[in-house]
């Protein structure tokens, strides 16, 4: 008699034990799932995160200032350019979209605003020499890049992203070229060179970087890919092409420049009768 | 005859009248220099993110709309005539960084120079290459009594009255610029500047000058630039500059003078390369490459005719190196 009391108590025990075990396994399958799904909505009102440096700050102040202060003081010709317009063109193009989907035809409406001619004989494309011939056409105004055009002058050293969920623009990270190749930042200075391009006429001049290893002309570089491409024969006579060495190559008139910040180089010794 | 002279007196009067006050065209007083530039705010609160965030971030962190009502405070709705430096002061006070010691650049007769030599802070940081600076630079600005607005169509000029909005904003960020300068002061001055090198009544003569701050100057250095193909009205030890030096001398300080600064003359002969002053010394002789014509029809072989321009050296003569 208590054998079989003593069994069946130890099976309504097991029984018991293991309702229990399946009902804190289904609580904790719940909540599982249920934090799960938070997480994941959180992570989609989140901002998306990306390798390279986010929007600049003011992005809205800075475009607007450079804007007018081209039309108005450099380039006062295109004096009666809706600058604020041209700011909203140029934001619509890639806030509140993922930073990864952008093509030249988000930019079209801006294109269409903020394009103007170009002088004829003044074009200088570059290719590894950014800051080389951004000095040289700063000091030397018988030269124009891109930089020095309404539209890579107000986007000039800045950069710029958008996000699909609110506010709109990613002011913590932006993606590289690396990362995706259709980044707000990529196109926008494809499009603007492709326009620079095509504005060319004349003579045109190409200042390459002739101490790189990887090759002073890479194909798959914007000059290379873009400008290179879009050079209107019609209108271009002359290509010329400079190839600049670090100093201790051929001297050149841009190696003056050089030669500003290391005057004492070999190299840099001036024919002068009024030198020190 | 009495009537006639009393008459031509007051015919007289008028007409000075009407030479010391401008005419009134439209209730605007009409004065002799340009207007304010126009969008101005917005430039100046674009110059003014745009040096915090991108050109000297080190400056921290400033409210550009805060500056920008401080600055308009100095000269709105007031007597354009009767604007003084100490007007500015709270503008001052909200805009004032540190300059890093060794780079502070003051200069005369070469604003232009100054900018490129200067590279936005990269080189130097003269006075325009300031957060107060930035406010000013190639910009006009001024207001009128009994209206808040700006004067768009004229300003007046230093002849018609010194005491106008810009003359007297150079004036407090020139003192300000030279109370915080530090290390070794530089001084760009132009050698082929008529009246001379170094004017003895200027903002640099009057406002920075007397403002040094001589227990933190270590020395300082005059550089004296002739125009590429100019003459060489002033040089050191000569003229004008010569009384600079005495000065600066008699207050104390350590003077070196260079005459025509080798990294300043090299940035000046970029726009004069064939120029006997610009000649670079090179041991080996220039070649040029002839024309590359290959075998493609049309317009196409014009675009892709490439002239290789060696200005001194070979490209060969590299490729052996």
């Amino acid at each position: 008699m208590p054998l079989q009391n003593r069994s069946s108590r130890t099976r309504q025990r097991t029984v018991l034990l293991v309702v229990i075990m399946v009902l804190i396994v289904t609580i904790v399958a719940v909540l599982a799932a249920v934090l799960l799904a938070n997480g994941m909505k959180e992570t989609s009102m989140e901002l998306l995160q990306w390798k390279g440096r986010g929007t600049t700050k003011n992005l809205q102040e800075v475009i607007l200032g450079r804007c007018y202060n081209y039309i108005t003081t450099v380039n006062p010709e295109l004096r009666d350019k809706d600058c604020q317009k041209i700011w909203e063109k140029m934001q619509k193009a890639f806030i509140y979209k993922n930073p990864c989907n952008i093509t030249i035809e988000d930019y079209q409406p801006l294109l269409d605003l903020a394009s103007h001619p170009i002088p004829c004989n003044k074009s200088l494309f570059w290719s590894k020499t950014n800051d080389l011939v951004h000095r040289y056409t700063k000091t030397n105004h018988n030269f124009l890049t891109l930089e020095d055009t309404l539209l890579g002058y107000m986007a000039d050293g800045v950069s710029w992203c958008g996000n699909p969920s609110s506010p709109g623009i990613n002011y913590e990270s932006c993606p590289k070229w690396s990362e995706c190749e259709s980044n707000p930042s990529s196109v926008y200075w494809k499009m603007a060179s492709k326009m620079f391009a095509e504005e060319a006429c004349g003579v045109v001049q190409v200042m390459l970087n002739g101490s790189i290893e990887a090759g002073a002309f890479r194909s798959n570089s914007i000059f290379g890919s873009v400008e290179i491409l879009n050079l209107d024969p019609d209108k271009v006579s002359t290509v010329q092409i400079w190839l600049m060495q670090n100093i201790g190559g051929p001297p050149r008139p841009v190696q003056l420049l050089q030669c500003a910040s290391d005057p004492d180089h070999a190299d840099c010794r001036l024919c002068t009768n009024s030198v020190q | 005859m009495m009537k006639s002279f009393f008459l031509s007196l007051l015919v007289g009067l008028l007409f000075s009248k009407d030479y010391v006050k401008p005419t009134e065209i439209d209730g605007k007083k009409k004065w002799k220099g340009e207007g304010t530039t126009s969008n101005l705010e917005s430039i100046v609160i674009g110059r003014c993110y745009e040096y915090i965030r991108i050109v000297n971030p080190s400056v921290g962190e400033k409210n550009c709309t805060e500056i920008w009502e401080a600055f308009k405070k100095a000269f709105i709705n007031k007597d354009p005539c009767n604007i003084l430096p100490s007007d500015y002061e709270l503008f001052i006070n909200l805009s004032l960084h540190t300059i890093p010691p060794n780079k502070s650049l003051f200069w005369e007769n070469n604003h232009l120079l100054v900018t490129s030599y200067s590279d936005r802070t990269r080189r130097y940081m003269p006075l325009c290459d300031t957060l107060i600076g930035s406010f000013g630079d190639f910009l006009n600005w001024c207001g009128q009594a009994n209206d808040t607005g700006f004067n768009y169509d004229s300003c007046p000029n230093t002849e018609e009255c010194e005491n106008n909005a810009v003359e007297s904003f150079w004036k407090i960020a020139s003192i300000t610029y030279a109370k915080q300068s530090s290390g070794v002061i530089y001084i760009m001055l132009n050698g082929s500047a008529i009246g001379g090198a170094y004017p003895v009544k200027g903002f640099f003569a009057d406002y920075e000058v007397p403002n040094f701050q001589k227990d933190r100057i270590s020395r300082i250095e005059i550089w004296v630039m002739d125009d590429i193909g100019g003459p060489d009205l002033d040089s050191c030890g000569r003229g004008s500059v010569q009384i600079l030096e005495e000065r600066l001398k008699t207050m104390g300080y350590d003077i070196t003078c260079i005459d025509n600064y080798k990294s300043v003359l090299l940035l000046k002969c970029l726009d004069y390369l064939n120029h006997s002053d610009c000649s670079i010394v090179s041991s080996a002789p220039s070649t040029q490459r002839g024309l590359v014509s290959p075998a493609r029809g049309g317009s196409w072989s014009r675009l892709i005719y490439m002239i290789f321009v060696a200005f001194k050296r070979s490209v060969l003569a590299n490729f052996s190196t």
